[in-house]
């Protein structure tokens, strides 16, 4: 029984329901629009909690998938769907038949210029989380400079209705916290600042995390959300929040200032998604059918998700989504 | 004609006239008498005042009988309203002429004040009592045709707003109706009366004109003698003081709530927000539904464009701010501790040494806005000016949204405090990036001997002095004309000639006068932001009609605002001036 | 029980006491005070806030913990700019609620 399953995009998502798949029997074939598999995960130097190195978790899965059929650099240009089930259409004009489809595309990182009071494009020193992963794998960023002071800002592009996002990206206050410490690993001397608003740690030893931030790192957490940046005559940022706990507004300034940008879903593939009927959800991700036992449904028979693509998630979350829509992918292949 | 020189039908309509009348004159005294003394001083010198008079003269025939305004907007409904307008103003004037044709009917001796009493009603029922010379009859027939042929495209427009070019009416209730429906019979009723001399129909001619002028001044249709009044008001410079009285009075009465501004208004992008406009606004208030025209004053965004599209002049938006001001407050401001304030350079001991010529003055919503201020400080160090920032390290605020407020002497401590820090400074020139800023600094500011410049126009005179370089690429902008700075102060052209040096300047549907408003506006207290969202996706297309590049706007408020719903980058001006350094 | 350990009044919010009458009047007319999730941007960002204590941040919570007095004194420094609307997370509409504290 050899069935084809398209899986839109080869991040974490789309790797592991790929090598479930194989396991259970059916033919899976991965459709990723970058040059790489891996997606963020490959962008990423150490995972939290643990600090594990990501390469470490995406070579294992790279060899996990390395007999599935793999395009990479094309996308799905057109898709179609009758009684046979899925007919699609690449971007290099090959065409697939599949009995189902996941959508595994994942997300896009919240465009930092668009908290313009942030200052993202036009201080030379404010940076983005993203930014400084590549900065801990390469150790190069002409702008981390022996600094001694550096500030972490939270919920950048989250939370927040100004930008049009009101949801919690859930992975950044431990992000922000295990880069504190990273920091600190690197520039013993600095001191470090996290400026947040709730600090949600949320999993098996993220607590763990947070306490070795405090006790073995000296990060300071204030409770504020930075408000406005700006740069002072020396070209260092100057910073304004409140901090709240203590009643007072502060200003301070800093050397770097790293913006802990928010997942969004990736619009990419918002042409295929529409063709499929499947509705984004309030936040802007894709709609699925509930949240509990229909998580890796969607409203068309056939289309199934997992991964970032639905919200926000961390691996662990993503890899169990994985997983489990293997599962409901063999059934319904199989109660057809 | 009847050989009598009286009829018990002529009685509705002496009742009618005697009782508008009456209304008419109280009323009049009454708003006069409102007035402010300086005011009716005022008033009363421009009656006699040759320019004004000239004014008047031109706008009471131009505005109530031909309704030139009108034309200009849909030559149908400016038709329409000078059909009616005009043709019964000819028909009144000609009645009266004929009375000198008058041959005085045999053995009846009229004399006196019967003879007064008969010329009262002689030239509206002339056809009963008299004979027309031929002349005077093709007049008449004529004049009352052409009101006709203009009550029939009424009844069309009534079925079928469209026809005129109106997408939203208002929405009237029984009285409006009902006078209507008056209106729209007078005349054929007078036209049937005269050509078959039925008595029904003469009656039913006069009861109408009752019906019409005892309702008159309880209806929409008081704008018709108000707002003879309301013009001569006007070219005297008043402005209106109190929601309720004297000019304001005069204009709420002034207003036929004929809608046009519903229309224009950015907030009917949904019929809910459409409640919050003009329109509905003079009539609550005409109607002292006081709560809701509390409501109305504070939701309005003050973009102003209700005001420019009026074909009436009725300055509804100084109406709503003098509503505003008549909130009374429990709390009051106190912004004593500004008087202590002193800049950076007086703290630091090196005030005169170095003193700039131009001053820049960012503004609060510019602080948020960090792209324009440096994009500012590069463009003066380019262009080499001797420059101080007034607040760099964040400043007083203007007083505008205090005013906005309604608040007016709580907005003087912060007038006073930064017209001191300016003086101080003494810069020959004030540059400021925000246009609500700009139209408080030109408005309530006393700056003598410093020019005050938004920086449209101040980067276009860089630019056409040479002092700024800079070369022309192949992008596609549309410019947004912020309120304040447009409609506010015609700001139009610098803006324009200025980014036609650096791209392609596209349209957008609504251009200047007719710009509308981003939606964020600090004029507006109650929407709320979904409301405003829905404005800003509705202005935002707008701008994208012809498919620009980048949206180019010069108001920190605006950039905020569009940047939440824009499909293309949006860039303040002074962001053009940098990337496109030569 | 009280054994009269006191030397100085308590300084508890005294929370079962509390007047909440103004409050509730302006969460009636702005049901998105109860939004606030005090993350003190408003503060932050408070042109009169440079100069002053002012804090909008503050003044919810004094509202709310029979503070009313000190609420609005501290109000009156405000200036109205429309700063703490504009960067407010939860788009509180702030303007209009210091507007209306007042009145
Ligand atoms: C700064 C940061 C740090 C993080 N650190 C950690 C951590 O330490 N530990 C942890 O557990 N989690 C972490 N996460 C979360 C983790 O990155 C995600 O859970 C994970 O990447 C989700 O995997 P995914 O496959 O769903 O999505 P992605 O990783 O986004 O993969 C999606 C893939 O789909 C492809 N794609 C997208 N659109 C198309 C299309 N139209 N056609 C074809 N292909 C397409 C993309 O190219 C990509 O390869 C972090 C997240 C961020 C933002
Ligand atoms: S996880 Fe933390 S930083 Fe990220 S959005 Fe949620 S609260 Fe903000
Ligand atoms: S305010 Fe002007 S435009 Fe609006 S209804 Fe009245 S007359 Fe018409
Ligand atoms: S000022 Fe602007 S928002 Fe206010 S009623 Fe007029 S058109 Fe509408
Ligand atoms: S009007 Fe606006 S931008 Fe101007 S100073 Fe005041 S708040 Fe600021
Ligand atoms: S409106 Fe008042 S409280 Fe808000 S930022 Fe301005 S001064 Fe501060
Ligand atoms: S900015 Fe808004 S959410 Fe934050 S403290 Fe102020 S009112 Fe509350």
């Amino acid at each position: 029984m050899k069935e084809n399953i398209l899986i839109i995009g080869g991040g974490a998502a789309g790797m592991e329901a790929a090598t479930q798949l194989q396991k259970m029997g059916l033919t899976p074939i991965i459709v990723e629009k970058s040059e790489n598999l891996g997606g963020h995960i490959a962008q990423w130097d150490r995972l939290f909690p643990a600090f594990h190195p990501a390469k470490d978790v995406v070579d294992q899965m790279l060899s996990q998938v390395k007999d599935i059929k793999t395009y990479l650099n094309t996308e799905v240009a057109d898709i179609q769907k009758d009684n046979d089930g899925f007919h699609a259409v690449l971007s290099n004009n090959e065409k697939i038949d599949a009995k189902a489809v996941i959508l595994a595309t994942g997300f896009d990182i919240f465009k930092a210029e668009r908290k313009q009071e942030y200052g993202y494009g036009i201080y030379n020193n404010v940076m983005t989380s993203v930014e400084l992963e590549k900065f801990f794998r390469t150790g190069k960023d002409e702008r981390i400079n022996n600094p001694k002071k550096i500030g972490f800002v939270h919920c950048v592009g989250a939370r927040d209705v100004k930008v049009c996002n009101t949801y919690c990206s859930k992975v950044c206050c431990t992000t922000a916290l295990k880069q504190a410490c990273e920091i600190k690993e690197v520039f013993p001397d600095a001191e470090v600042y996290t400026f947040y608003m709730d600090l949600r740690m949320f999993g098996p030893g993220y607590e763990d995390l947070y306490l070795k931030t405090q006790k073995d790192f000296d990060v300071k957490c204030v409770r504020g959300r930075v408000c406005e940046v700006s740069e002072n005559m020396d070209g260092k940022l100057v910073i304004k929040a409140e901090d709240t706990l203590f009643g007072k507004p502060l200003k301070m300034t800093l050397d770097v200032l790293i913006l802990m940008c928010a997942m969004e879903k990736n619009k990419s593939i918002d042409t295929i998604q529409q063709k499929l009927g499947i509705a984004d959800n309030s936040d802007g991700f894709m709609q699925n059918k509930d949240m509990y036992l229909g998580m890796n449904g969607t409203a068309q028979d056939g289309v199934f998700v997992a991964g970032a693509c639905t919200a926000p998630k961390s691996l662990p979350d993503t890899i169990g989504e994985a997983r489990s829509v293997a599962t409901q992918v063999f059934n319904y292949i199989n109660n057809k | 004609m009847n050989s009598q020189i009286f009829h018990p039908f002529v009685l509705p309509f002496v009742l009618g006239m005697a009782f508008v009348l009456t209304y008419c004159f109280v009323g009049l005294f009454k708003v006069i008498l409102q007035l402010p003394k300086d005011d009716r001083r005022q008033f009363l010198r421009s009656l006699v005042t040759p320019k004004t008079a000239w004014a008047n003269i031109r706008d009471l025939f131009g505005d109530c009988l031909f309704h030139v305004k009108i034309w200009k907007r849909n030559p149908l409904l400016g038709y329409m309203h000078s059909a009616i307008a005009f043709g019964w103003f000819m028909i009144i004037v000609i009645g009266h002429v004929m009375l000198f044709t008058l041959k005085p009917l045999e053995g009846v001796e009229v004399e006196g004040f019967a003879r007064t009493f008969t010329n009262f009603y002689y030239p509206i029922f002339f056809k009963y009592f008299a004979e027309e010379t031929p002349v005077f009859a093709f007049l008449m027939d004529f004049f009352l045709l052409m009101i006709i042929s203009g009550i029939l495209i009424a009844v069309a427009k009534k079925i079928h707003s469209k026809i005129v070019g109106v997408k939203r009416v208002t929405k009237f209730g029984f009285a409006d109706n009902m006078i209507r429906f008056a209106l729209w019979t007078i005349f054929p009723f007078r036209l049937i009366a005269e050509k078959t001399n039925i008595m029904a129909f003469w009656w039913l001619y006069s009861f109408d004109l009752l019906i019409f002028m005892f309702m008159l001044p309880f209806t929409r249709y008081m704008h018709i003698p108000t707002e003879a009044l309301f013009i001569l008001m006007r070219h005297a410079g008043l402005n209106a003081r109190e929601p309720r009285k004297g000019y304001a009075l005069a204009q709420l009465y002034s207003c036929p709530s004929c809608g046009l501004c519903i229309d224009a208004c950015p907030m009917s992008v949904n019929d809910k927000m459409s409640g919050n406009t003009s329109a509905y606004f003079m009539k609550k208030l005409r109607n002292k539904d006081s709560e809701e025209a509390k409501r109305i004053a504070e939701t309005c965004l003050m973009c102003g464009k209700c005001v420019m599209i009026c074909p009436v002049s009725i300055e509804s938006c100084d109406i709503k701010f003098s509503q505003r001001a008549a909130v009374p407050y429990e709390i009051h401001s106190d912004h004593s501790y500004l008087d202590v304030i002193s800049t950076e350079a007086e703290r630091s001991g090196e005030i005169s040494s170095t003193k700039p010529k131009t001053l820049y003055f960012a503004g609060c919503m510019t602080q948020l806005t960090p792209k324009i201020m440096r994009a500012m400080q590069q463009i003066m160090e380019s262009a080499g000016e001797e420059y101080d920032f007034l607040d760099k390290d964040g400043g007083i605020c203007c007083g505008r949204p205090m005013l906005l407020s309604g608040k007016v002497a709580e907005a003087q401590a912060m007038i006073a405090k930064n017209t001191e820090l300016i003086k101080k400074s003494g810069a020959t020139k004030l540059v400021l990036s925000c246009p609500i800023c700009y139209k408080v600094f030109k408005d309530e500011y006393h700056l003598e001997g410093v020019e005050i410049q938004h920086h449209t126009q101040y980067i276009n005179e860089l630019v056409k002095n040479g002092k700024l370089k800079v070369k022309k690429a192949d992008v596609n902008y549309v410019y947004h004309d912020p309120c304040e700075l447009g409609r506010a102060y015609g700001v139009y052209d610098e803006p324009r000639e200025a980014i036609e040096n650096v791209g392609n300047l596209l349209k957008a549907k609504s251009e200047k006068e007719l710009s509308i408003c981003c939606g964020g506006s600090l004029g507006s207290f109650n929407l709320t932001q979904k409301e405003r969202d829905e404005i800003t996706s509705n202005s935002v297309a707008d701008l994208m009609f012809n498919n620009p590049d980048e949206i180019v706007t010069a108001c920190p408020l605006c950039l905020k605002t569009f940047a939440r719903k824009s499909p293309v980058p949006v860039k303040d001006i002074a962001e053009l001036f940098v990337v496109h350094q030569a | 029980m009280d054994f009269g350990f006191c030397l100085s009044p308590s300084s508890h919010v005294k929370m079962d006491d509390i007047d909440l009458t103004t409050f509730n009047r302006l969460k009636d007319a702005n049901p998105d005070i109860n939004t606030c999730i005090a993350c003190g941007s408003c503060t932050a960002t408070c042109t009169a806030g440079n100069f002053t204590e002012m804090s909008f941040r503050r003044i919810l919570l004094m509202l709310q913990r029979g503070k009313e007095e000190e609420a609005k004194k501290m109000i009156q420094r405000c200036m109205l700019c429309g700063k703490c609307t504009l960067v407010c997370p939860r788009g509180i509409n702030i303007r209009k609620i210091l507007l209306d504290i007042t009145r």
